[in-house]
């Protein structure tokens, strides 16, 4: 008898969904840490940390950046790119 | 990480895939026209517990029967009932029990009557799929050695793999780590040592992949409608080389260890 796959699916490798949402930086926080104010109406800020890609160069204040938040409300999100 | 057995656990692994697989040749015999899957299930049940075994499926997560009938369309997870078989069908069989705490699992498709070329050449590939996730089942060789191996297979042919449901350790459970999948690339996932326990079990179907459960949250059919076979058997791991569980040991008798 089979099992059934976790997170059935090529290429859902137990990966929760996510949502990407525009935002820009407010300040930068120890720890690589960004606090990240959303454009969205729900939850207005978050701290972020950064994803490897985007923490290839340092982040300022006021850039925008795309923020990847889980779908279950974790409090922090992940920047994954910069928006130009 | 799935369990190592010691030798004389493989034994007792041994003994409960011997009795799933003589159960299913019975049932392969008994697959004929008019014949209703439950009558096909009753048999199985009573040939099990003849043995001194016991159904593995019947109770697992609230499965209702001993044994797993998937008919034509249908992948996997066939609940038994009134359906009756008619003449070209092809009937997966999947079949599993536990006796002294060790579970044996295998499944086959066979067909009823005379059936079309399509799902003679079906169920040729997919048993072949499964001897070559076999072959894979070496020490030092990887899970995703053995999906790999199946998917390669079966795609060569022009046939798709199911992905939504996977092979599986076996051993004092039915499901035990690590998940085994049909697909994927090599050299990835759990490293294979010896007295690693594996159901491999390809599920392939004549069109695309996709697959679909009914509302009796089991059955697991092909979304586009095309034929699926399935194969399994029980797996060891040992320092020679896989050793099907239902077959005697097939490296020599002298060696009393896999370690």
């Amino acid at each position: 008898m089979p099992r059934v796959a976790d997170g059935a699916g090529p290429g859902a490798a137990a990966t929760p969904a996510a949502i990407e949402v525009p935002g820009t930086v407010l300040e930068s926080l120890p720890n690589a840490l960004y606090r990240v104010q959303l454009e969205t109406e729900a939850r207005p800020q978050v701290v972020a940390h950064v994803s490897g890609a985007a923490a290839l160069r340092r982040i300022l204040p006021g850039e925008g950046v795309v923020v990847e938040l889980l779908a279950y409300d974790s409090g922090r999100g992940r920047i994954v790119r910069r928006r130009f | 990480m799935s369990v190592q057995k010691s030798w004389a656990e493989l034994q007792k692994m041994h003994r409960a895939c011997r009795i799933v697989v003589d159960t299913l040749g019975a049932l392969a015999e008994a697959a004929a026209p008019g014949v209703s899957t439950r009558e096909l299930d009753r048999i199985a049940r009573e040939r099990i517990e003849r043995e001194g075994a016991r159904p593995a499926f019947l109770g697992y997560r609230g499965y209702p029967a001993t044994l797993c009938i998937s008919v034509n369309d249908e992948v996997v997870h066939g609940i038994p009932g009134e359906r009756r078989l008619e003449e070209g069908d092809i009937v997966g069989l999947d079949l599993g029990c536990v006796v002294d705490g060790f579970y044996g699992d295998a499944a086959r498709t066979v067909g009823v009557g005379r059936v079309s070329d399509e799902a003679r050449r079906l169920m040729g590939v997919t048993e072949e799929a499964l001897r070559a996730g076999i072959a894979a089942c070496r020490p030092g060789q990887r899970v995703g050695d053995i999906g790999h191996a199946v998917q390669t297979h079966a795609e060569a042919s022009g046939y798709s793999v199911v992905r939504e449901f996977v092979g599986h350790g076996i051993g004092t459970s039915l499901h035990e780590e690590p998940q085994v999948p049909n697909y994927g690339p090599p050299g990835r996932r759990q490293r294979l040592v010896p007295g690693m326990c594996l159901a491999i079990e390809p599920m392939v179907n004549v069109g695309g992949p996709a697959v679909r459960v009914l509302e009796d949250g089991w059955t697991a059919v092909t979304v586009d409608g095309s034929l699926s076979a399935h194969f399994e058997l029980s797996v060891a791991v040992t320092e020679e080389g896989p050793w099907i569980l239902s077959e005697p040991y097939p490296y020599g008798r002298e060696r009393q260890s896999h370690a």
